[in-house]
């Protein structure tokens, strides 16, 4: 089932990434659909005036993880994570709309627990500047 | 900041003591922050997967991110989201897939707290933070994710 052949992963390797492109359009959609609709997120005119965030909305913290969760399960070629799967990450800056937030997974250790192949990875989700906004690690089952 | 949250969208359980109701000595291992009860439909699967560009072909299973979604919905019913209280992290550990048609439940717990102390230009800082396992199961009651969600409590709390 996994794209990954874990023989042939070696550490230091990059696994294939995701990206998503958030606009003011797409943060307005997912509160539709979350319900969440407090002005750091959907008030433009509001937030023009805020220096908290630079004069911008920021995105929901949930769509900043969003890149790594779909990199995951297309690594593993599932539509839900597999079983033991582990995602431990530190927000670092909010996404604002404008950005495309990327995954970046990188191998730093395989290991075989309880007859279960896993990559433990270097994990951050970048802007495509290259600025961290969220970072840690993730053990992905293959 | 307003804080404006659609709470027609949940089913949530709890008492009726929650986290804006405690003081930061009060904020114990195993409070009990209540939760929510939700049903997974393929409309708002179709919604999300098409927001997100996730490529669930509608499928019985659930977009991973989807889980995010009800949690968002159970934590603002639940007021775990203090005003003024920054996400820090979350520690995510997958189980079993959620499907179309499932009845989730998620539980809602004080899982630790800390203070770390920062030092600034000499000065002394204490940051208070706040973990909240959020543990969801299915209606047969197999885990489906567990969540840990860290918070950096607001000024008023430190």
């Amino acid at each position: 089932m996994s794209k990954i052949d874990f023989a042939s992963v070696n550490i230091g390797d990059a696994l294939p990434t995701k990206s998503i492109v958030v606009d003011q359009q797409l943060i307005n959609d997912y509160a539709d659909i979350c319900g969440d609709y407090n002005s750091i997120h959907v008030d433009v005119e509001g937030m023009k005036s805020n220096t908290m965030f630079g004069g911008s909305t920021i995105a929901h913290g949930t769509i900043n993880v969003e890149p790594v969760l779909q990199a995951i399960c297309d690594i593993q070629g599932l539509q839900w994570p597999a079983a033991s799967t582990r995602v431990d990450l530190q927000f670092r800056a909010p996404v604002k709309p404008g950005f495309t937030i990327v995954s970046n997974l990188v191998v730093k250790e395989k290991k075989t627990d309880a007859g279960k192949n896993i990559l433990v990875c270097d994990m951050k989700i970048q802007n495509k500047d290259g600025g961290d906004c969220a970072m840690g690690s993730a053990e992905i089952v293959c | 900041m307003e804080h404006k949250f659609n709470t027609s969208l949940v089913s949530g359980f709890g008492p009726a003591k929650m986290l804006p109701d405690l003081k930061f000595a009060e904020m114990e291992a195993g409070f009990d922050c209540g939760g929510g009860t939700y049903k997974i439909t393929a409309e708002e699967v179709a919604k999300f997967s098409a927001l997100m560009g996730d490529s669930n072909k509608g499928d019985v299973m659930v977009p991973v991110g989807m889980i995010y979604i009800f949690g968002l919905r159970i934590c603002w019913d639940r007021k775990v989201f203090l005003d003024g209280a920054i996400r820090a992290g979350d520690k995510i550990v997958f189980h079993k897939a959620a499907k179309i048609g499932d009845t989730i439940t998620s539980k809602l717990s004080i899982a630790d707290k800390k203070e770390v102390k920062k030092e600034k230009d000499g000065k002394v800082r204490i940051n208070r933070f706040l973990s909240v396992d959020m543990n969801a199961t299915n209606q047969a009651g197999d885990k489906i994710v567990d969540i840990q969600m860290s918070f950096l409590l607001p000024a008023s709390m430190q």
